[in-house]
């Protein structure tokens, strides 16, 4: 069975491996707190917070193994007239975005993400349905994106 | 007064480069009508009611407002509205001293703020539509305020309120002219509301004049048609004629009435609808569990929802009211509203996309109803009354209003697709290419119904059982495209389909499309979408008409 993820003329580029880092970090703080709460108060007040410590960690073992393959999963790809990303694992989505539907784009970079040498690049049509957002590239690699997108917007230009 | 030159160069629709040079033209500033801050104040003065209303409601046992009032200190009440009334109408002269607007070659400036000053430049190529709105307040001194969207989102219309109804009528007809393409010349400014209107002259350059049928019905009452191209009649106004010879009225765009919606089908359409079903059931409930529970607390707990119910019937029965359909060479004009009257100008090529949708109820009557997305419409809390092409229609009146905003879908018997979009499904025999039978187990009730169909011009998206929709996606005005799947879908595979518009009602999707099918609609759609920008009509519609500018 043929997949609709995968146009026969496309080669997809993936994002850098270190996103995986830098979606696992915030996972593991907002995560590890209440299970290192529960814990304590586990040993120290009463067994069942047991359960608190342990709803979070079994979400936390899950983002571990699933993070890394979402990670795998994304990938964009430059076409002549669109740009093409998609992402997911379990469920799959895929978007296409012709360069002259392009109203502007965006190149973002947190704390953790300039730490770690990532930045994302989301691009906007004017739909707000449009999510096209490419995370985990390189500044290098998301400059040029970037710029490359721009002009080729310029040169496709067609308001709405 | 004299005539500003202006001497831009005309631009091609498109071309990012070209700016309108503010400074290098002379604008000539006008205000809004000087009324405008007595109309704006009632606004505070109502607020303050309303709040005085609500805390002798829910004032205390002590010191509530009744109480004050009651007292021997009720003028201090009296005393405090009236403060709040010259506080707002204060403001409100303020305000209005701050506000000019002026239209340029290309653009409308409108400089606004006390504070905080504000000067917002919409490009006229921009243009999405033009609202004349009167809300009930302004009713009584013959206001109107007057919006023009342009694509920016949401709060990126330009808001010039308010005007004498003449003038709001003219500023319509020119913005509408030069955002056509038209060369339009200044004739004179219109002091607010202090002269008759008269004003300006649409004088085609090169561009057809907008023909229509014998009778031309302009705001000043019935217009003589101008005859030739390039020399546009003297109409003359009702009061008086202007002043200057070259002065002639600006050529309102003439409009031919298509249907108007009768009362009594609007009424009978709003019992029928969702809206009303949800609210008899919830009440039925309600009054359920008071007889069960024999508490009345249960009644009051849900009035709110009740109420909020109550409220969205009654506004769209208020803002759908005497709905008036027309066509114009300058778009579709809709004129509705019994409180608040709206009338709505939507330039050709302007709609994103269509979407005609019969509620369970309505199926007895074959009634639909035709909302669109247009940018600039969507996100404000007026979306709902703005967005609506016909409120309630038989199928034919349905199918014209499609014809007015979409004329050509590029097939030869565009009456079948549409007709098997409407109501078909996979068991009739049709061009769409429906879900297959292994997704009746994601969509029971309605999998015969999901399907799509492709013409020259659009994308037919057809979906529900209950409610039945068919949405119409313009090649040319697809944003992205997007394919999703879940776990359960890639099992049966299959994938959805959807159509990235902008905000606005019309969500168009597809779902459940067998997975090759998908990625061909997906693939192909890009190109189709490519290839209809290319070959799409001009930004300003009146200029080039008939060659097209290909890419």
């Amino acid at each position: 069975m043929t997949s609709p993820f995968e146009p026969h003329d496309v080669t997809w580029n993936r994002v850098s491996p270190r996103l995986v880092t830098a979606m696992l970090v915030p996972a593991a703080i907002s995560l590890g707190i209440p299970v290192v709460v529960g814990v304590v108060l586990a040993v120290t007040v009463s067994p069942w917070f047991w359960f608190l410590a342990g709803v979070p960690a079994a979400f936390l073992l899950w983002s571990l193994l699933l993070v890394p393959r979402q990670v795998r999963a994304i990938g964009y790809a430059e076409r002549d007239d669109d740009l093409l990303i998609r992402k997911g694992v379990l469920f799959k989505a895929m978007v296409v975005v012709p360069y002259g539907r392009m109203q502007y784009v965006d190149v973002e970079a947190g704390p953790l993400d300039r730490k770690l040498g990532l930045a994302k690049v989301q691009l906007h049509t004017a739909s707000v349905g449009t999510d096209a957002q490419i995370p985990g590239l390189p500044p290098d690699e998301a400059a040029r994106l970037r710029d490359r997108l721009a002009s080729r917007g310029e040169a496709r230009l067609a308001g709405l | 007064m004299s005539t500003p030159e202006h001497d831009l160069e005309q631009s091609g629709p498109g071309s990012a480069a070209q700016r309108a040079q503010p400074d290098a033209e002379e604008l000539d500033w006008r205000r809004v009508h000087p009324v405008t801050p007595l109309v704006r104040g009632w606004a505070v003065v109502g607020a303050a009611i309303v709040i005085l209303g609500q805390q002798s409601l829910d004032g205390g046992p002590r010191g509530g407002v009744v109480e004050l009032i009651t007292s021997e200190y009720w003028w201090t009440v009296l005393a405090a509205l009236a403060a709040v009334a010259l506080v707002g109408w204060g403001y409100s002269v303020l305000a209005w001293r701050m506000t000019t607007y002026a239209i340029g070659e290309e653009t409308v400036h409108l400089r606004r703020g006390i504070l905080f000053r504000q000067q917002r430049h919409a490009r006229l190529d921009r243009l999405q539509s033009v609202d004349i709105r009167q809300p009930l307040v302004a009713r009584f001194f013959g206001l109107c305020e007057l919006t023009l969207e342009t694509a920016g989102g949401t709060d990126s219309g330009v808001a010039i309120g308010f005007l004498k109804g003449s003038d709001a009528d003219e500023l319509r007809a020119e913005l509408l002219a030069r955002a056509a393409g038209l060369k339009v010349t200044k004739a004179r400014p219109a002091e607010a509301g202090t002269q008759p209107a008269s004003g300006t002259v649409a004088a085609p350059v090169g561009a057809p004049t907008p023909e229509g049928g014998p009778q031309v019905a302009g705001p000043h009452g019935a217009v003589e048609p101008t005859g030739a191209p390039g020399a546009p009649g003297a109409p003359d106004t009702a009061a008086g004629a202007p002043a200057d010879a070259h002065a002639t009225a600006a050529v309102e765009a003439p409009q031919v009435p298509v249907l108007t919606v009768p009362l009594g089908r609007l009424v009978a359409s709003v019992v029928r609808s969702g809206a009303m079903i949800t609210l008899v059931l919830w009440a039925l409930a309600v009054v359920v569990v008071m007889i069960v529970t024999g508490e009345f607390a249960v009644m009051t707990a849900s009035l709110p929802a009740v109420l909020g119910a109550g409220g969205y019937l009654f506004g769209r029965l208020t803002g759908e009211f005497d709905f008036r359909v027309a066509i114009s060479p300058d778009g579709v004009r809709l004129r509705h509203g019994m409180l608040e009257t709206r009338s709505q100008t939507i330039p050709p090529g302007r709609v994103q996309a269509v979407r005609l949708v019969q509620s369970v109820l309505w199926r007895g009557r074959d009634w639909w109803r035709v909302q669109v997305n247009v940018a600039g419409y969507g996100g404000g809390e007026s979306d709902d009354k703005n967005s609506v092409l016909l409120p309630v229609g038989t199928r034919e009146e349905a199918l014209t209003v499609l014809s007015l905003v979409l004329p050509d879908l590029g097939v030869d018997e565009p009456r079948r697709i549409l007709d098997a979009g409407l109501d078909g499904d996979s068991r009739t025999e049709s061009a769409y290419v429906a879900a297959p039978r292994r997704t009746r187990i994601l969509d029971p009730v309605a999998w015969r119904r999901n399907g799509f169909t492709v013409t020259g011009r659009a994308l037919l998206l057809r979906r529900g059982r209950m409610v039945k929709i068919l949405d119409v996606v313009p090649h040319e005005r697809t944003q992205s495209l997007g394919l999703s799947q879940g776990p359960w879908q890639r099992r049966l595979g299959v994938a959805s389909f959807q159509a990235h518009s902008t905000q606005g009602p019309v969500g168009p999707v597809a779902s459940h499309l067998d997975a090759a099918d998908a990625a061909r609609l997906m693939a192909e759609q890009a190109t189709r979408a490519r290839t209809a920008r290319a070959a799409a009509g001009p930004e300003r519609w009146m200029e080039n008409q008939g060659d097209r500018p290909g890419d």
